[in-house]
C-alpha cells in the first residue's frame, strides 16, 4: 500500500461508502449528503445571531450517532456532517455582520466595520459575494496546507517523539492554550488546571476512584458530554441571557436599504481583492495552526494589515477601512476562514484540539470510536491496510466536497439567510438549552448527566462572568487522560525514572518552552498592565 | 481610575483552594500517593495527575496576585449577574424536577382516579405517558427562561415554549426507537 493508494481509498470510502440513493444509476453516498445537509446547517447557524457552529454540533451528534451507530461505517458520515457545519457557520457569520450590523458569530465583527456601511450604500449584495468569495479562498488556502502538514508533522513526532517527549508536547500545549487564549495569561492556566482537576476525578487505576468523596454519582468520573457541552454550550446560553436581560431591547424593526448599482463582482474587483485574500489566508493559517489561537485574532489581524495596504494603495476615490470598503470585508473573511483547516492540524497530526469545532470532531470519534486522532493515523503500512488513515484521507475529502460545495452553492444558499436574524434570540436561547439537555440525555439516559451538565453550565457562567475562557477547560478536560496515560507509560519505559521529563534534549526544549510561554505571556500582561 | 481587585480576590481563592486540594483533598480521597512501589515495580500513583492539575491552579493564582493584580480589563461582577445567574439554574432545577417527577405524579393520580395499579415504569415507552414529563417539565423550562428575560409571562410565550417541545419530542423520539426522552431512562 503506497501513498497514493491510501489517498484513493480515502476519496472512495467517501464516494462509494454506504449508498442513500441513486440518481440516473448513480449511487450517492450517505456521507455526500451529510456534508452537504451539514454546511447548509453551518450556514443557517451562522447567520442566526446567538448560535453558533458548536452549538449545532452539540445538538446533532447524539442524533446522528442515534442515525449511524457506533461503528466505523459512522464515522465519514458523521464526521463529514460536522465538518459541513464547521464550514458553512464561518461564512454564515458573516450575512447578519453585513445586513444588520450584527455579528452572527464573534469572528465576524470585523465584518461589521465595513460590511454594514456598505448596505448602507446599497452594496449589500456585492458585499456579500466579497464575503464570500474572500471566505471560500481562505478556507481552500487553509485546507490545502492542512493536508500537506499534517501527514508530514504527524510523521514526524512518530518519527522522532517517545512517550517521554509525548508528554512534554501534552504539557506544552496545555501551557500555550492556557496562556494564550482570552486576554489573560493567568486565567487561561487557571482554567486549564480546572479543566484537569475534573477529568481526574473519579477516575484513575486504583480500585477506588480518586477524589470521588465515597459518591457513587462521582465514581464513574464526569461523562465528557456533560462537561464540553455544559461549559462550552449551557455557559454560553446563561451568560447571552443575562445580556439579553441587560440590554433596553430596541423597539421597531431595523432599517431597510435598498440595492443600488451593480451588485456582481467583477474580474477587476477580484484582482483588486485577491493581495488582501492573499495576506489574510497566510496570517489565518498560520495562526490557525497554533492550537487555541481563535479565528477572533486572525480576523483582527487581518483587518489590521490589509488596512495598512489599502492606505497606502488606494486611490482617491476608494473609501478607506472602516466606511464601506470591500477589501475590508475581503481581509477579514479570508483571515478568519482560513483558520478553521488549519486549526485540524494539531488534531489529526498531535491529537490535540485547538477549537470547539475540533473539540467535536474528537468528541465524535471518541462516541464512534475506531478512529483516535494523534500521529497514529498517519501509519502507511505496507502490507496491512490502516483504517484509521484510510478515514484521515476521507475526512480530507470530505473538507474538499466541502469547498466545492462553497464555491458552487454557498454564495446563493448564505445571500438567503438574512432572514435568520429575525429569530428572536431570548427565544432561541432557552431552546437551544432544552435541546442540548436532551442531547446529553439521549446519550447518557440518566438524569445525573442533566445535573452534571447544569453543573459545568454554572461553572461556565461564571467562568464568563470574571472574563475566564471556557475553552481551555474544555481541551484540558479532553487531553487530561491522555496526559496521564503518556506520562505512565514514559514512567514505565524510562524504568521509573521520576526525571524522565529531562531524559532528553526534546522533551527539555518542550519543558523549558512550557515554563517560557507562561512566564513570557505574564511578564507582557503585566507590562500592559 | 481606581483599579478592581477583582484578580487579587480570584487569585488568592484560587490559591487557598490549590492548596487546599493539594493537601486536603488528594492525600484523604486518594488510594495511592504520587508514585508507588508495587512488587518492587515503581509505577505512579493516582495523586499525581490531580496533583498537577491543583498546580495548574496554583501557578495561575499565583500569577493572578503577583502579575495581573493590576489589570486594566478585570472584570466587574454585579450582584445583579450573580442573581440573574441564580434565577436561571434555579429555574431549570425546578424544570428538570417536574420533567423526573410528572410522568411517575400523573400515574399515581391516574391510579388513584380509576383504582388501577399501572406503573410508569412499563408505561415509559408507551404515549402519551412517555412524553408527560419532557412536555411539562420543557414547556416550564422555556417558559421560565422567556419570562426572567422579558420581565413578564404571557400565555403567547407558553404556547410558543409548548409547541418548541412537542417538536424536539418529535425529532428526537418519533424517528429513533433506541432514543430515550428525559426522564425516561432512570424511572
Amino acid at each position: 500500500m503506497g501513498t497514493l493508494d491510501y489517498i484513493w481509498l480515502g476519496i472512495l470510502a467517501v464516494f462509494q461508502g454506504p449508498e442513500l440513493f441513486s440518481i440516473f444509476g448513480l449511487p450517492v453516498s450517505v456521507t455526500l449528503v451529510m456534508i452537504l445537509i451539514g454546511f447548509l446547517t453551518g450556514i443557517a447557524v451562522g447567520a442566526t445571531p446567538g448560535l453558533a457552529g458548536p452549538i449545532a454540533m452539540a445538538i446533532a451528534l447524539p442524533i446522528l450517532i442515534s442515525i449511524f451507530g457506533y461503528t466505523p461505517d459512522a464515522l465519514l458520515p458523521v464526521m463529514g456532517f460536522l465538518i459541513g457545519v464547521m464550514k458553512g457557520a464561518t461564512i454564515g457569520g458573516a450575512v447578519p455582520a453585513i445586513l444588520f450590523n450584527t455579528p452572527g458569530t464573534p469572528d465576524a465583527y470585523m465584518t461589521t466595520l465595513d460590511g454594514y456601511p456598505m448596505t448602507q450604500k446599497g452594496q449589500a449584495r456585492k458585499a456579500l459575494r466579497v464575503a464570500h468569495f474572500s471566505s471560500a479562498s481562505g478556507d481552500t488556502f487553509s485546507d490545502i496546507v492542512l493536508i500537506i502538514c499534517a501527514p508530514f508533522l504527524a510523521l514526524l513526532v512518530e518519527a522522532y517523539l517517545d512517550f517521554p517527549e509525548k508528554t512534554a508536547l501534552l504539557i506544552l500545549s496545555l501551557s500555550f492554550i492556557g496562556a494564550v487564549i482570552g486576554g489573560s495569561p493567568a486565567k487561561g492556566v487557571l482554567s486549564t488546571g480546572l479543566g484537569l482537576l475534573a477529568v481526574y476525578i473519579g477516575t484513575g487505576e486504583d480500585f477506588y476512584p480518586r477524589m470521588s468523596m465515597g459518591s457513587d454519582h462521582l465514581s464513574q468520573g464526569f461523562p465528557i458530554a456533560t462537561s464540553v457541552l455544559g461549559v462550552l454550550i449551557i455557559g454560553a446560553v446563561f451568560k447571552e441571557m443575562t445580556d439579553l436581560w441587560h440590554q433596553q431591547r430596541k423597539s421597531g424593526t431595523p432599517p431597510q436599504f435598498t440595492d443600488e448599482g451593480n451588485q456582481r463582482l467583477t474580474r477587476a474587483e477580484i484582482c483588486r481583492l485577491l493581495p488582501f485574500v492573499g495576506r489574510s489566508a497566510l496570517i489565518g493559517t498560520a495562526i490557525g495552526a497554533l492550537p487555541g489561537i481563535g479565528s477572533t485574532l486572525a480576523a483582527t489581524l487581518g483587518y489590521t494589515v490589509g488596512r495598512a495596504r489599502h492606505a497606502r494603495t488606494k486611490s482617491a476615490n476608494v473609501p478607506d477601512f472602516g466606511e464601506g470598503a470591500s477589501e475590508g470585508i475581503a481581509a477579514t473573511e479570508a483571515a478568519n476562514s482560513s483558520v478553521s483547516g488549519a486549526n485540524l492540524i494539531p488534531v489529526l497530526s498531535l491529537g490535540i484540539p485547538g477549537n470547539a469545532a475540533a473539540v467535536f470532531l474528537i468528541l465524535a470519534a471518541e462516541s464512534i470510536g475506531g478512529f483516535n486522532p494523534g500521529p497514529s493515523v498517519f501509519r502507511f503500512t505496507q502490507d496491512v491496510v490502516n483504517p484509521e488513515l484510510v478515514i484521515a484521507f476521507g475526512l480530507f475529502t470530505a473538507m474538499f466536497i466541502a469547498n466545492a460545495l462553497n464555491w458552487t452553492i454557498g454564495g446563493l444558499f448564505m445571500r438567503s439567510m438574512g432572514v435568520m436574524v429575525r429569530i428572536p434570540k431570548h427565544i432561541l436561547l432557552p431552546t437551544v438549552l432544552l435541546l442540548t439537555l436532551t442531547a446529553i440525555y439521549v446519550q447518557e439516559t440518566r438524569i445525573e448527566a442533566i445535573w452534571f451538565a447544569l453543573g459545568f453550565g454554572a461553572l461556565g457562567y461564571v467562568m464568563r462572568l470574571l472574563a475566564i475562557s471556557p475553552l481551555p477547560f474544555v481541551i484540558a478536560f479532553i487531553l487530561g487522560g491522555k496526559l496521564e496515560e503518556s506520562a505512565r507509560q514514559a514512567f514505565a519505559a524510562t524504568g521509573g525514572d521520576a526525571w524522565f521529563l529531562f531524559s532528553s534534549p526534546i522533551s527539555i526544549g518542550f519543558i523549558a518552552a512550557s515554563i517560557g510561554i507562561i512566564l513570557f505571556s505574564a511578564g507582557k500582561k503585566k507590562h500592559a498592565a | 481610575m481606581r483599579h478592581s481587585n477583582g484578580n487579587l480576590i480570584l487569585g488568592g481563592v484560587t490559591l487557598a483552594f490549590a492548596i487546599l486540594v493539594i493537601f486536603v483533598w488528594i492525600p484523604l480521597d486518594t488510594q495511592t500517593g504520587l508514585i508507588e512501589k508495587v512488587r518492587r515495580q515503581v509505577t505512579i500513583g493516582d495523586a499525581l495527575a490531580p496533583t498537577i492539575a491543583a498546580s495548574f491552579l496554583a501557578i495561575g493564582g499565583l500569577m493572578l496576585v503577583l502579575f495581573e493584580r493590576n489589570a486594566d480589563d478585570q472584570p466587574r461582577v454585579s450582584s445583579q449577574d450573580v442573581l440573574f445567574g441564580l434565577a436561571l439554574v434555579a429555574s431549570v432545577i425546578l424544570s428538570v424536577l417536574v420533567m423526573r417527577y410528572s410522568g411517575p405524579a400523573t400515574i399515581s393520580i391516574w391510579n388513584l382516579l380509576s383504582g388501577g395499579e399501572a406503573e410508569y415504569r412499563l408505561l415509559r415507552d408507551t404515549a402519551p405517558w412517555k412524553y408527560i414529563g419532557f412536555l411539562l417539565g420543557g414547556t416550564m423550562m422555556i417558559t421560565l427562561l422567556v419570562s426572567l428575560v422579558e420581565g413578564r409571562v404571557r400565555a403567547r410565550t407558553l404556547l410558543i415554549a409548548f409547541v418548541s417541545v412537542s417538536v424536539m419530542a418529535a425529532i428526537y423520539d418519533l424517528p429513533f426507537d433506541d432514543l430515550l426522552l428525559p426522564p425516561n431512562g432512570d424511572v
